[in-house]
């Protein structure tokens, strides 16, 4: 009896010991950097201060040329709007996004770079937005 | 040692399961003598000026021992003239219904005094209060004592509060029209067609437009009348109006004084304190029902929620609803 649970106990230390060894790393932020190394954006929104959109449609991602093209409505406050990318799984985006974004100046788009889950490949993708012309 | 431990356990075991199997009697709750009382405010959300506090007091004492004859609430405040004890206690019928029983005379309000006087015989009651909140309680705080007399001689008091008065206004139910009241003046807290924004010029803090302008979505809007002409298309804007308001669309804050919809949700003063208005537009386009917008006013003295009730496509008109701040 007294064999079977220093036996049970052995292997339970090993097994912990092996697992608390396992390296798990994590970048500066403190996310997993995974195995992954796709890189892309696959949605794009925008939205004013009452969180609701300011696109007129469904904004155009280009991952080959890394460009997204967005129209809003007019009228739309543009120097205050809050942008949100959807990535790639394990990607992160640079810069954070932690609020309100001003993209008034329209002739100096906006860049964010998509960092893949490995760290290791980095897309800068160039935000193009154009406001519905007044007719 | 084992045998020790053996025996420990099994003595405990035999005390619990000999606990277990006492049989109490149950003995019926002897009455608490005396007269008793207690109170709650049934009313939510911050208490403006002109709405009421509502509370619900219930007093009752052992038949043997007499019946009430007076209920009496005191305000820290004089509440309005149409502060109110109820003389009907209510009752809740089977199908949730408040069924009025008549107990005394209809309230009598001295000074800061409320008080109703029994006429039926009863040993038990639960009166409402109703303390209409007057303009010299805004931005202080109001308390209130309530109190019961029995036949017997016994009285019996209930403190309730302090309750703080918010220091915002509402006004509910303007209407706004693209072709007649389309001045906003959140200081007057009041509307105006453009002969009368001549006269009030410096009041006029917003312009309500409506308009269909193909391949652009506009429709109903809030424009601030120093805005960009983009935005006041077809406005010529009366003489002297010209104040740039800072305005920003809000959706689905539905205060529920403004809209008396379901949502318990309340703008409350320290909500005006924290707002930040760096950066905001001066104009508010595309505007739907149930959309509000945060406003402050040029010179800062005011802000205000503005919320919209309604919209009416076909008469190109907004009925709206508005809660000012004195900032200042």
């Amino acid at each position: 009896m007294k064999k079977y649970f220093i036996t049970f106990i052995a292997i339970t230390l090993v097994t912990f010991a092996w697992v608390s060894c396992t390296d798990f790393p994590v970048d500066e932020d403190g996310l997993l950097i995974t195995t992954r190394g796709q890189c892309y954006v696959s949605n794009f929104e925008l939205l004013g201060v009452d969180f609701q959109t300011v696109r007129t449609k469904s904004a155009v991602i280009d991952t080959t040329a890394q460009t997204i093209n967005v129209e809003v409505f007019f009228g739309t406050d543009l120097k205050n709007v809050y942008p949100q990318f959807s990535l790639v799984t394990d990607a992160k985006l640079d810069p954070k996004i932690v609020g309100k974004v001003d993209f008034s100046d329209l002739a100096n788009p906006k860049v964010y770079t998509v960092i893949s889950g490995n760290r290791l490949v980095k897309k800068p993708y160039t935000v193009y937005v154009t406001v519905q012309a007044k007719p | 040692m084992q045998l020790k431990h053996y025996s420990l356990t099994f003595l405990t075991i035999l005390a619990l399961f000999f606990t277990a199997c006492q049989d109490k009697e149950y003995v019926l709750p002897t009455l608490d003598g005396g007269l008793h009382n207690d109170c709650i405010k049934r009313t939510l959300g911050p208490n403006v000026v002109g709405l009421n506090i509502e509370f619900a007091y219930a007093m009752a004492l052992p038949q043997t021992e007499g019946k009430i004859i007076s209920a009496q609430v005191e305000a820290s405040i004089a509440g309005a003239p149409t502060t109110y004890l109820e003389h009907r206690s209510f009752s809740t019928s089977g199908s949730g219904v408040d069924v009025p029983v008549t107990v005394g005379s209809a309230s009598v309000n001295t000074g800061t005094k409320t008080e109703v006087i029994f006429s039926k015989d009863t040993c038990a009651a639960t009166l409402r209060y109703f303390y209409i909140i007057p303009e010299e309680a805004r931005g202080k705080t109001v308390k209130f004592t309530f109190s019961a007399k029995a036949s017997n001689g016994q009285t019996v008091s209930y403190e309730m509060g302090p309750y703080s008065i918010a220091k915002m206004d509402m006004k509910l139910d303007l209407v706004v029209s693209d072709n007649n009241n389309s001045y906003i003046s959140i200081a007057d807290m009041a509307v105006y067609n453009a002969a009368s924004a001549a006269t009030n010029a410096a009041n006029i803090d917003l312009v309500y437009l409506y308009r269909v302008i193909p391949g652009i979505t506009f429709t109903h809007a809030l424009v601030s009348p120093a805005s960009s002409p983009d935005y006041l298309p077809g406005i010529t804007l009366p003489s002297g109006v010209n104040k740039s308001t800072k305005i920003w669309k809000v959706w689905a804050l539905r205060d529920q004084h403004l809209a008396r919809l379901q949502f318990g949700v309340f703008i409350d003063d320290v909500d005006f304190e924290k707002l930040n208005f760096t950066g905001s537009p001066d104009y508010a386009i595309n505007l739907r029902a149930e959309a509000g917008t945060w406003v402050e006013t040029a010179d800062g003295k005011y802000r205000a929620y503005i919320y919209i009730n309604k919209i009416d496509n076909t008469k190109k008109e907004m009925t709206i609803s508005i809660k000012r701040y004195p900032m200042q």
